[in-house]
């Protein structure tokens, strides 16, 4: 399903990734861990389309097409789905909007008919619960105010309601409390399918406890390091970070915390 | 425009004898001193030259303003309808509602008429030539079904080369409520100028909520002051939604002159192409335990000029006073640009005051959330202009005006994703 072949990638002249391979078949999940400033979300962020990352060398093919040659939007339709590491706060845009929205444009990708508004609600109603998530989360901005696990859970009713053939987590469970995590484990594990698969990238093997991987993949200095199956997270568990890249330092089991608000750093916001 | 045309457009008005002398006074200070200049500090960014260039005509009689040129439009209301600054006779008249010119001698009109405004030229120059306008009278009695549904004045400018200076009185004697909605358009592409004052009188407990959408024709004027004076307990909110014109400078002075009265001024506009959007705004805090509160959003395109000078001033009485500014505006574009100005004067110790202004662009960041969901670059744009839009519209929402006004927006807002293509 997703081929990547030796990518290079820089952002304003530094190389972040220096050669990534990666094989991710229809069916599989796949881990992508490693110590923070590896470029785990890079490349999770290079998959989506994000722009301001220049891809140097190397080629990704996705259900045979050239990923890298499509625009963001293009990328969605064609069902790659990124839940974002920190989810942007769209004010004066309902959360029913968007999705609707959204879930249209894919539909009309795939040929299929628009869904009205009866038929669009009883979906994400029935996403929502699924998800036990309550249903006035539809009517407020999207992701305003919201606090850190709200707009984690808030991406996990996304991926449920637009149904991607390949999902993509940048640390969804980071930030998260113990409650918050199993949702949305709960919620990736619906969407198995021998026709989709999944990317789970994390700094903590936690999630991994929940969502049982096929794969998994050490990230450092901007290459995979090490593959393995499931047993090599238990493995940096017990060993860290520096086990595997000696030059950096890294905690692989993480502190459970609670959930807080969470920002990242961004520029030009009003 | 000389002094001549002007003194000839006097003569030429139909008037109340009583208000003759009035309106001699006035013009002839406004000669005197002639239209304001970027030399005056409240006048910096914006210059009236051209106005000055322009053989000016007040129109005369009340011709119909064709419907076929305008498009005609619902109103979910009583409409008072005015062409080239003239009440239409076939404009239904609510019992609270009627021509200014008619209730000139009336003892409302004698006892408030030209009591708030301060003698600023543009404001001479109105009270020397006005023709009509609204006069609103509400007391308690009329609070019935009929005064909670919105009026409507609607203001249209049909003629080239008219100045229309429509003179609006609005009382609200004590306990009274009101909903007001002003209309100002014009025929397309049509060069005129609006120069409309408004007078807002509210007795004790009366609340006016008051919505004033510009929408003149992309040639056109429009240089408009709302006064507002405020007695004890009464509450003003007015939203202005600015999208029309080729210059729009809009004032706003509010006197909060009663314990506890309270205004809330909210706006938007939307400078595109060359347009040239000036607002001011003046709030005095005259009295103890006064709220004011201003939101107003901006979003300048092309060559679009945008200017928000919002000025608060705190008086030694006022204590207990409460007031907060803020705005917000986005730049489409390179050559736009959006002049914020907001400015707290205070003398008082114990007060509840702050600001806050913010010039951006759209967020590339957010933009990409949405592609990443299968939006499309255009569409992601226009959905973040809408929700940053729609922010400064809250005010709408218990008055059942959202929907009389939608067609508007999305009217106005296409045109910056035209610009940005371009």
């Amino acid at each position: 399903m997703l081929h990547i072949e030796n990518l290079h990638v820089s952002i304003d002249g530094k190389s972040i990734l220096t050669g990534i391979d990666l094989d991710v078949k229809a069916g599989e999940v796949h881990a992508i861990m490693g110590p923070n400033g590896s470029g785990k979300s890079t490349l999770a962020q290079v998959l989506a389309g994000r722009e301001g990352y220049v891809v140097t060398a190397g080629s990704v093919r996705y259900l045979g097409h050239d990923l890298l040659a499509l625009e963001p939007e293009q990328r969605a339709r064609a069902g790659v789905f990124l839940a974002f590491q920190y989810p942007l706060e769209i004010p004066g845009v309902a959360n029913v909007q968007l999705l609707r929205a959204a879930l249209n444009n894919l539909r009309r990708a795939r040929g299929e008919n628009e869904l009205d508004a009866m038929d669009f609600l009883d979906t994400v109603k029935s996403k929502l619960a699924l998800l036990g998530m309550d249903d006035s989360f539809l009517y407020r901005a999207v992701n305003e105010g919201f606090s850190g696990g709200e707009k984690k859970r808030n991406e996990i009713l996304q991926m449920a309601v637009l149904e991607p053939r390949l999902a993509i987590l940048d640390e969804t469970d980071s930030g998260l409390d113990i409650d918050a995590l199993k949702t949305v484990a709960h919620g990736v594990n619906a969407l198995k399918h021998p026709e989709r698969a999944v990317i789970l990238v994390t700094h903590y093997q936690r999630l991994l406890n929940y969502i049982v991987p096929d794969h998994v993949h050490v990230l450092a200095g901007g290459r995979i390091v090490r593959s393995g199956d499931a047993r090599l997270a238990l493995e940096l568990e017990d060993k860290g970070y520096g086990w595997l890249a000696p030059d950096v330092q890294g905690n692989v089991q993480g502190d459970v915390q609670g959930d807080v608000p969470m920002e990242a750093p961004r520029e030009g916001r009003l | 425009m000389n002094s001549f045309t002007m003194s000839q457009a006097l003569v030429n008005t139909r008037s109340s004898l009583r208000l003759m002398p009035v309106r001699r006074a006035a013009l002839e200070q406004f000669i005197a001193h002639g239209l304001p200049t970027s030399h005056e500090e409240d006048w910096k960014y914006t210059s009236l030259g051209h106005l000055e260039k322009t053989e000016w005509h007040t129109p005369e009689g009340a011709p119909i303003v064709s419907n076929v040129v305008l498009g005609t439009e619902e109103y979910p209301g009583e409409v008072m309808h005015f062409s080239n600054g003239h009440l239409n006779e076939a404009s239904p008249q609510a019992c609270y509602a009627r021509s200014l010119a008619k209730q000139a001698d009336s003892a409302p009109v004698v006892q408030h008429l030209d009591t708030l405004t301060r003698a600023t030229a543009l404001t001479q120059l109105n009270s020397a030539l006005w023709q009509d306008g609204l006069f609103l009278h509400v007391s308690t009695k009329d609070t019935s079904a009929d005064a909670s549904a919105p009026l409507f004045a609607v203001y249209s400018a049909g003629e080239a080369g008219a100045m229309l200076h429509l003179r609006n009185l609005i009382v609200l004697e004590a306990g009274a409520e009101m909903l007001l909605v002003e209309h100002y358009r014009g025929t397309p592409d049509l060069a005129y100028w609006n120069n409309p004052v408004t007078e807002i009188v509210l007795g004790e407990g009366a609340r006016l909520t008051h919505l004033k959408l510009t929408e003149d024709s992309a040639a056109a004027t429009h240089t408009g002051l709302t006064v507002v004076q405020q007695a004890r307990d009464s509450c003003y909110r007015a939203l202005s939604v600015n999208l029309g014109g080729r210059l729009l400078r809009q004032d706003v002075e509010v006197n909060l002159m009663g314990d506890g009265a309270e205004c809330r001024l909210d706006g938007l506009f939307i400078a595109d192409a060359r347009r040239h959007i000036d607002q001011h705004l003046h709030i005095e805090h005259a009295a103890s335990h006064t709220t004011s509160r201003q939101a107003w959003r901006g979003i300048a395109a092309g060559r679009g000029r945008g200017i928000f000078d919002a000025r608060v001033v705190v008086q030694p009485d006022a204590q207990h006073a409460d007031a907060q500014q803020a705005s917000a505006n986005l730049l489409l574009s390179p050559h736009a640009e959006i002049d914020v100005k907001p400015q707290l004067e205070i003398y008082t110790n114990d007060v509840q005051c702050g600001h806050g202004a913010a010039v951006g662009q759209l967020d590339e960041a957010q933009i990409f959330y949405l592609r990443s969901r299968g939006i499309s670059a255009d569409v992601a744009r226009a959905l973040l202009l809408r929700g940053f839009a729609d922010a400064a519209l809250g005010l709408l929402k218990d008055t059942g005006l959202a929907e009389w006004l939608e067609p508007h927006l999305t009217a106005a807002l296409p045109r910056l994703e035209q610009e940005r293509a371009a």
